[in-house]
């Protein structure tokens, strides 16, 4: 048994700590609650969007030679926990990991400027083929990068396809890549294309792990907060272990469920050969959690967490609202078996 | 963040070969049988050996009975012994005990042991939890009265583990019943001699003990800390025991976070190697989708039980360990049952010796239920949960 020696530091730098307050300022002040509300049922807050841009939200994923502050994964995650924490009306995680795809390949140049200038917001069709499929932030964007066969392409629309209304008020649409309405270019061939599309999509998946531990915090809190103030049986309610337990299950999984996206991070940026089985179980553990914290909060909170004026709700709907449009998420531990066992072998076949 | 290779320089390199043979050497087979049928979590050869090096105290000088290693090193030492299933727990208790001797113990106490559990020949167990007392630690009845230099300890204390090879137990003793629960209790580091100890056996096939302190007499150089102020005492390597202690080690390797994760690696990679292998069918266990999406479920909550810290490491691992020992059991199938040494037994029975021995991390240490009390006040903020008050005549 020959054991890898590795470093096991879960920390953040000076720098990325700084990085840190300055989004969780930014959303808290930009985005409460009431901004989350009004964008509904359709996902996307234009203005949000501006002066997020002015936070070079997404530039700052773009390498520099792309024109952009070439931020890695590690400092990615911290914006998206943010993101996920206020459930924000904005595509970003989907518009960084289009941009930085775009970044990779020439063909792409042309686009990712004009998603740095701000007039185009990019997002990534996550499911490999060419027909139609529900593309998240594909109802506000006009490029959508998918692999379409062999080939990743660039599909762009003059104008972005209406939302599809949907649980999560997600601003999801469908987009037919094979469609008309549709210019399309190739972006990249073959086993290149295959594998860019590969890593776009695990760049999507812990961006995504990122915002659902930050869901969870965030009713985490509106739970913590009704169990120490919420009186009943002459008590408040978080004196009952009943209650105090099914939240200390949600901080546990909050905590753990961060350390395992920064280590999943970590990998992604810097040895992303190595324990590849980490982004799919990140992503599988992160969004079980977000369902479950919001199922306790809603039941913390009682009769009034099940109501449209609880906020809980708003985070309820997001956990499988900004999910469910990779599929069926048991499928990740399909993912992550491959990674680990190695590709299933079918006797007689 | 950062996870990156520790690249070992070729000092240390070797020192790792050396601690590779060592537990080649010392945790031999007979060594491993004889721990899974008694449970005794020691092996005297094993420990006067780790002592001989100074690898009871790796980090402390050699002048002090260490063996002055860098923490790089003592983590090596740590995880080597750990992978070679080295039993640990009664050099777990003394070396948990230590630093209350240390803080607390006059100079004549501390001549007298410290020198002998650097050297392996003196080892602490814990004589916290009661008959009546078990995870609400502070409610312990066993008395001492002072008589003159001389304390006199009547009581007795249970699954005080280790007590069969230990020749002292951190003992805890109410001293003043009329005070507060928590004010009038005192800590003795009490010799072994002349208490009478009794075995228990637990499900998970370990060896504990009842002791009985029958008025045990000994001398006050003994006690630990000021009379009536043993909370205090206690505190420290009952916080370490709770992982509760904010001093996290420099380098800290890819290995068992929370405290009974362990358990679930050994089993988890038990099952991964049996599954592996084709069964009499000529298939392979692995590729049969309900086995193979099980065992990545599995991987994921061990991983979980892995990189968990503090309370909810100590929590987390251990029902990690109770859910995945449970499963994988039912996976091998009958198989699964068969101990060590059985015919047909599955990868050495850790399968079987996992499903029983979880069941007990839970309880360990204070049970799970009160460290999620620990969260709750603690870490969230909650008001404490309130016993049950008189129903109103």
């Amino acid at each position: 048994m020959d054991l890898d020696l590795r470093r096991a530091d879960y920390s953040l730098s000076d720098d990325q700590e700084a990085l840190q307050a300055a989004f969780e300022t930014f959303f808290e002040r930009e985005c409460p609650a009431t901004r989350v509300r009004s964008a509904e049922p359709f996902g996307f807050d234009e203005e949000l969007w501006q002066r997020l841009a002015g936070m070079r939200a997404v530039a700052m994923g773009v390498p520099e030679s792309g024109g952009g502050d070439g931020a890695g994964l590690e400092e990615l995650i911290l914006v998206a926990e943010e993101v996920g924490r206020r459930v924000a009306p904005v595509p970003v995680i989907e518009a960084v990991v289009a941009a930085r795809l775009l970044a990779a390949v020439p063909a792409g140049a042309d686009t990712l400027d004009a998603v740095l200038r701000g007039s185009v917001i990019p997002t990534i069709a996550l499911h490999a083929g060419g027909g139609d499929q529900l593309v998240p932030g594909g109802s506000v964007a006009r490029a959508a990068i998918a692999l379409v066969g062999d080939d990743l392409v660039l599909a762009e629309r003059d104008r972005p396809p209406e939302q599809v209304a949907n649980q999560g008020h997600a601003p999801i649409a469908w987009w037919d890549l094979g469609g008309s309405d549709v210019e399309r270019r190739t972006l990249a061939t073959g086993r290149e294309g295959r594998d860019l599309f590969e890593q776009a999509g695990r760049e999507w998946r812990i961006l995504t792990s990122a915002a659902l531990i930050g869901m969870s915090r965030a009713v985490l809190d509106l739970g913590v907060q009704h169990a120490r103030d919420r009186v009943a049986f002459g008590a408040p309610i978080g004196t009952f272990q009943a209650v105090s337990h099914s939240l200390v299950d949600v901080a546990m999984s909050v905590d753990t469920g961060r350390r395992l996206v920064r280590k999943a991070t970590w990998y992604q940026q810097h040895e992303p050969g190595v324990h590849r089985h980490l982004v799919p179980m990140a992503y599988f553990y992160a969004q079980e959690a977000a369902v479950e914290a919001t199922t306790v909060a809603v039941h913390v909170l009682g009769g009034v967490g099940f109501t449209v004026e609880s906020d809980a709700q708003l985070y309820f709907r997001r956990a499988k609202g900004w999910t469910l449009v990779a599929g069926d998420p048991q499928r990740e531990l399909g993912a992550l078996a491959d990674q680990l066992f190695g590709p299933a072998q079918v006797v007689g076949a | 963040m950062d996870f990156s290779i520790i690249e070992l320089d070729d000092e240390t390199a070797r020192f790792r070969d050396e601690v590779r043979e060592f537990c080649k050497r010392y945790i031999t087979a007979e060594v491993l049988d004889a721990e899974y049928r008694d449970g005794n979590g020691f092996d005297l050869e094993l420990h006067m050996a780790l002592g001989e090096r100074g690898w009871i105290l790796p980090t402390w000088a050699k002048e002090d009975g260490g063996a002055g290693l860098t923490g790089l090193k003592a983590s090596i030492l740590a995880l080597e012994l750990e992978a070679h299933h080295a039993p640990s727990i009664t050099k777990g208790t003394t070396t948990l005990v230590l630093p209350a001797v240390m803080r607390w113990g006059t100079d004549e106490l501390k001549a007298e042991v410290v020198p002998g559990v650097a050297r392996g020949d003196i080892r602490f167990c814990l004589g916290y939890t009661e008959p009546d007392s078990g995870s609400d630690v502070a409610a312990a009845r066993t008395r001492a009265f002072r008589d003159g230099d001389e304390w006199v300890i009547d009581g007795q204390k249970m699954f005080t583990t280790g007590a069969q090879n230990c020749q002292y137990s951190f003992l805890l003793t109410r001293t003043n019943p009329d005070a507060a629960k928590h004010k009038g209790l005192t800590m003795f580091l009490c010799p072994l001699d002349h208490a009478e100890i009794q075995a228990i056996r637990t499900l998970g096939g370990e060896r504990t003990n009842m002791v009985f302190y029958d008025g045990v007499r000994i001398p006050d150089r003994y006690r630990l800390g000021p009379v009536d102020q043993g909370w205090m005492v206690l505190l420290g390597p009952l916080n370490a025991e709770h992982a509760m202690a904010d001093s996290a080690p420099p380098v800290t390797l890819d290995s068992p976070g929370g405290m009974y994760g362990i358990s679930a690696v050994f089993a988890l990679e038990a099952a991964v190697a049996w599954a592996a292998t084709p069964g009499p069918d000529g298939r392979r266990p692995i590729d049969d989708p309900l086995v193979r999406h099980r065992l990545a479920r599995h991987a994921l909550d061990v991983e979980m039980a892995t990189i968990a810290t503090g309370p909810a490491g100590r929590i987390i691992s251990s029902e990690v360990a109770i859910r995945v020992g449970a499963d994988l059991i039912d996976m091998v199938g009958p198989r699964g049952l068969l101990p060590r040494g059985e015919k047909g037994t599955v990868e050495d029975g850790w399968i079987e010796h996992s499903h029983r021995f979880a069941q007990g991390t839970a309880t360990y240490g204070g049970t799970t239920d009160v460290f999620r009390n620990i969260i709750a006040e603690r870490v969230l903020g909650l008001p404490r949960s309130a016993p049950p008050t008189k129903s109103p005549s």
